[in-house]
């Protein structure tokens, strides 16, 4: 399979279960949501070493906020329960909490599933905090320095989260595959329920389960896509390919997956890149399997 | 599909039906809901000599005519939807604990007293003691929401355990009093001694209102909790909030003094900022 010159190769992106949740932070201006947003998915690229995965979705209009003022989706991802309500606590405590004019929301009510992440911040107030309960919601009213931080108790969690979707960029030199990546991140932001976690939502540093030469690796390099060992390592890449540049996403279910993954390979296939391949540990860790083919079946020519 | 009600003619008596609510008559034929007991003065009688009773085995509810002397309309009711075109006499949702009743012009007194959960919307005025306690009761309202389009009586949310009261006009003396926790919102002017021995209650007044001297004055700032909370009215149930009001400033006042004193009263001072 090619799309614009650009080879489809027939292999696929495992990727596993994750708890997922959705958080709205909102604050006075655009600016200070973000600047919450941004330290609340800060060091939160992979579950590996960060023990969680979070990312901004989008930006929220006053319209769709809670508090009719601006805020920004984040979406987080653990790899279960008990873990997504304690980094949740500890996040929101050390970056909403502090934030000025920051409040932080559910983003996922009709969640059967709940955690009372807010509630375990509420003795910040030292027995000065306020309860309140709006259409059946339960928030607490913490006296800061400035006023009041406003956190919601509860927050939905999605059981069926995905994380760890990907696709690799097999390109000519550095810079194809930087700007294919950029194409491709651009084409998948914004898109509701999936967040990239990396830099940019890039990663170079594409991973293997283990090591060859140290024990108690949990992973290493991915040298069989590492253009500068080529000669050295059992490698996979084409002849002609310089730089390789993976592009990794988390989403709330599997079709969301499926459908940012085919929105950023059709735009990574451009001028300068060889193929398009994906990242797998042979089928048998992770229980979702993105098949590229099949993912790019309507969009091949 | 649902179970209408037409009241037949004018009463000139008050009469009382307890236990007409839209999950009940959800289980009931039409002439089981015909077949209703009603207490008419030292009389008994049945739904069906006051009323014509069309549709059944809906847990939709609609009842038409000048009700203002019907009491007790949807007391206890626990899911559904009560529809209420006219004016609806004392004790409307009297100890909900759930569904929706909506009456399309004044409530008399009593309006929720003791209701535990669900939602009743008055377009029109309510009467005293709305939400607050029954006879007897040591707590009102403990739970539910409670929306006034017009103005309230006297004693609104005395005693309030849980929940939430908007009144989108004015409210009486006695306010919120003794309220244990919850909270008041006054669209319009709150009347004289408000938030009187409140435990932990909130007041948020939109209005002009006279601070009693026994709440101390602790800031003036935008409370994130005011603004969620009128937007929450307003997408909700239509209540629509000054100019302004969301963004605040508030004073927060802190009382009642004789009591934990861990209510509040949030006034709004537009122009103080």
């Amino acid at each position: 399979m090619e799309i614009r010159g650009v080879f489809i190769q027939d292999t696929f992106a495992e990727a596993f279960g994750m708890r997922a949740a959705r958080l709205v932070i909102t604050a006075r201006t655009h600016k200070w949501a973000r600047e919450a947003a941004l330290k609340l998915t800060g060091f939160a690229t992979s579950v590996i070493a960060c023990k969680c995965e979070a990312g901004i979705e989008r930006e929220l209009a006053p319209a769709e906020t809670p508090d009719a003022r601006p805020g920004v989706s984040v979406l987080f991802f653990t790899m279960d329960m008990d873990s997504l309500g304690k980094r949740l606590t500890e996040r929101i405590g050390q970056t909403v909490l502090t934030c000025p004019t920051a409040s932080c929301f559910d983003g996922l009510p009709d969640a059967a599933d709940r955690l009372s992440a807010g509630r375990a911040l509420r003795v910040f107030g030292d027995k000065l905090q306020i309860s309140k309960v709006v259409g059946g919601e339960r928030y607490w009213r913490i006296p800061v320095m400035e006023g009041e931080c406003l956190l919601q108790e509860s927050f939905g969690v999605q059981k069926k989260g995905v994380g760890g979707g990907n696709f690799l960029i097999l390109a000519e030199s550095g810079d194809s595959g930087l700007a294919a990546a950029e194409a491709a991140v651009r084409a998948i932001e914004g898109m509701p329920g999936v967040i990239l976690p990396f830099p940019g939502g890039v990663v170079r540093s594409g991973s293997k389960v283990g090591a060859r030469s140290y024990t108690g690796m949990i992973a290493s390099t991915n040298d069989a896509y590492c253009p500068t060992v080529r000669p050295r390592t059992k490698t996979e890449l084409p002849d002609g390919v310089n730089a390789v540049l993976e592009v990794v996403l988390d989403g709330l279910d599997a079709p969301t997956i499926n459908g940012a993954m085919r929105a950023g390979i059709d735009a990574a296939c451009r001028p300068g890149v060889k193929a398009i391949g994906a990242g797998n540990y042979g089928g048998k860790l992770g229980p979702y399997h993105f098949h590229l083919r099949q993912v790019m079946a309507e969009t091949a020519t | 599909m649902s179970v209408r009600l037409a009241l037949r003619a004018a009463i000139d008596q008050s009469i009382e039906i307890d236990g007409l609510t839209p999950d009940r008559v959800a289980t009931l034929s039409e002439a089981e809901i015909a077949g209703l007991p009603v207490i008419t003065g030292s009389r008994r009688a049945v739904l069906g000599d006051f009323f014509t009773v069309s549709g059944e085995r809906s847990a939709r509810l609609q009842i038409e005519g000048d009700l203002h002397r019907v009491d007790g309309l949807g007391a206890g009711t626990a899911g559904g939807e009560l529809l209420i075109e006219g004016s609806a006499g004392r004790r409307v949702g009297a100890g909900m604990t759930g569904g929706w009743i909506d009456v399309r012009g004044d409530a008399g007194d009593e309006a929720g007293v003791g209701m535990h959960g669900g939602a009743l919307r008055v377009t029109g005025d309510a009467g005293h003691r709305l939400g607050a306690a029954l006879p007897g009761a040591s707590k009102g309202m403990t739970g539910g929401e409670i929306v006034v389009n017009g103005s309230a009586g006297a004693d609104a949310a005395a005693r309030v355990r849980r929940g939430l009261i908007a009144v989108g006009g004015d409210v009486g003396a006695d306010a919120a009093r003794a309220i244990i926790a919850g909270t008041l919102v006054v669209f319009g002017r709150t009347g004289a001694g408000p938030g009187r021995g409140s435990k932990r209650g909130s007041i948020v007044a939109l209005g002009p209102i006279d601070i009693p001297s026994t709440y101390e004055y602790a800031c003036t700032y935008q409370p994130t909790y005011v603004r969620m909370l009128l937007t929450y009215l307003y997408r909700r149930y239509g209540i629509a909030a000054p100019d302004g009001s969301l963004d605040g400033p508030y004073a927060r006042y802190c009382g009642d003094a004789g009591v934990p004193g861990k209510g509040e009263i949030l006034a709004y001072t537009p122009g103080s900022r």
